[in-house]
């Protein structure tokens, strides 16, 4: 199945979702799993955790599969979108730091910047694009994204203030949308 | 009024707990702040295929079946139960046949009418309600619960009642209605459904697991 057609069956399913249809939720599941439980692992690393965020990641893809509006965003992305954000909840509600466990991922992301032949030609594109930003400011970025980084956990990282890391964080973003966006 | 830093600030997740909670609440009522928040997301979701996939453990879709809830037939079949729970004081299976008889609009009982509700292991809803009527030599059943998985098919079997292996009964689907052969004995028979390659077993046999059984009662009452 290539990617166009998978992306089809999944904005399929997610329409009969929000009817519902119990059926079309298993399949969804089915499909998406794992893409969703590695996103939300690599940012929470305590299995527990992520069981608890992906649980609720479908709880929302349930009840908010009426809201999905497949012109604005692919239904995986979407449904990313919204792991993200729980694993984050989870993370920021969680008190501990799990700063052990991290610091041997920092290295397994950081590493991760070389262009492979079966990445994306929007992968690629991002890719320079972040590398434009400088080392620092990149892994800034990339940690904040994979791995659900706070300003205050980024600021004791690189030993910056945490309002330097929030202006730091702004302008890396306006970079890459000038960088992105204009060559769109 | 966010400024344009804000939205993309949310999508990488920095924003602190109070500024996150905020955008939320003004993201709901802001259809172009929501734009704005989708734009950022396709921007970034190419990095997603960094990440592995990983398999989560087998008991997470359980629980989340669990917090959202049983399947709206159910629910309804609960409520209709409850309802005519309230009237009278009854077996509760017995009910809820009776009460999905009026759903599939089967003719009044007559003599030779028995009812069976089916259930899973540790299961609190039915899944399956089936009516024989062994007058008119009919059997009416009715799935309540989840469709079978794809490239499967439930089939209904009679066991017990003095028979040396399964009967077959047929495939069912949704709902269905389908002449019966001799039935045989229908006391002490049990009704039970397996899970089948599609189109049914290939052998007049199951050859997949049973997954929800209930005893045939008689609807006189013995």
């Amino acid at each position: 199945m290539d990617a166009s057609t998978d992306s089809a069956r999944l904005a399929g399913l997610v329409a009969r979702v929000a009817a519902h249809d119990r059926a079309a939720f298993g399949e969804l599941y089915a499909a998406t799993r794992a893409k969703l439980f590695g996103v939300v692992r690599r940012i929470l690393i305590r299995g527990d955790l992520a069981e608890e965020a992906l649980q609720e990641s479908y709880v929302r893809i349930w009840s908010n599969a009426h809201r999905y509006e497949p012109g604005t965003a692919s239904a995986m992305t979407w449904m990313v979108a919204i792991a993200r954000n729980q694993a984050i909840d989870v993370k920021r509600r969680a008190a501990e730091r799990m700063s052990a466990q991290a610091v041997e991922l920092d290295d397994v992301v950081l590493t991760e910047t070389k262009p492979s032949a079966e990445d994306t030609a929007d992968l690629r594109r991002l890719r320079n694009c972040l590398g434009g930003l400088g080392d620092d400011n990149r892994d800034m970025v990339l940690l904040a994204y994979h791995q659900g980084y706070s300003r205050e956990e980024l600021a004791e990282k690189f030993a910056r203030p945490v309002a330097t890391v929030k202006t730091i964080l702004r302008r890396s973003l306006m970079l890459l949308k000038e960088c992105l966006d204009g060559r769109a | 009024m966010a400024e344009p830093e804000e939205a993309a600030e949310y999508v990488l997740g920095t924003l602190d707990a109070s500024e996150r909670a905020a955008f939320e609440a003004r993201l709901a009522s802001d259809p172009a702040l929501a734009a704005e928040v989708a734009q950022w997301q396709r921007r970034l979701s190419p990095l997603d295929d960094e990440t592995a996939p990983v398999e989560p453990p087998a008991g997470v879709y359980g629980r989340i079946l669990e917090r959202i809830g049983p399947s709206d037939n159910v629910v309804q079949l609960k409520r209709a139960v409850s309802i005519w729970r309230g009237a009278t004081a009854a077996v509760s299976a017995i009910a809820a046949a009776l009460i999905l008889f009026l759903v599939v609009r089967t003719p009044s009982p007559e003599k030779g009418m028995y009812l069976a509700v089916l259930q899973g292991e540790n299961a609190n809803a039915p899944a399956f309600v089936a009516a024989v009527d062994v007058g008119r030599k009919m059997v009416v059943v009715r799935r309540l619960g989840d469709a079978a998985p794809t490239d499967k098919s439930y089939e209904l079997w009679a066991l017990g009642g003095g028979r040396d292996k399964p009967q077959p009964l047929g495939v069912v689907d949704a709902a269905m209605r389908m002449p019966m052969q001799d039935m045989g004995p229908m006391d002490g028979t049990m009704l039970a459904v397996s899970v089948e390659p599609e189109g049914g077993s290939p052998t007049g046999q199951p050859t997949g697991p049973v997954m929800f059984t209930g005893k045939l009662l008689s609807v006189e009452g013995r």
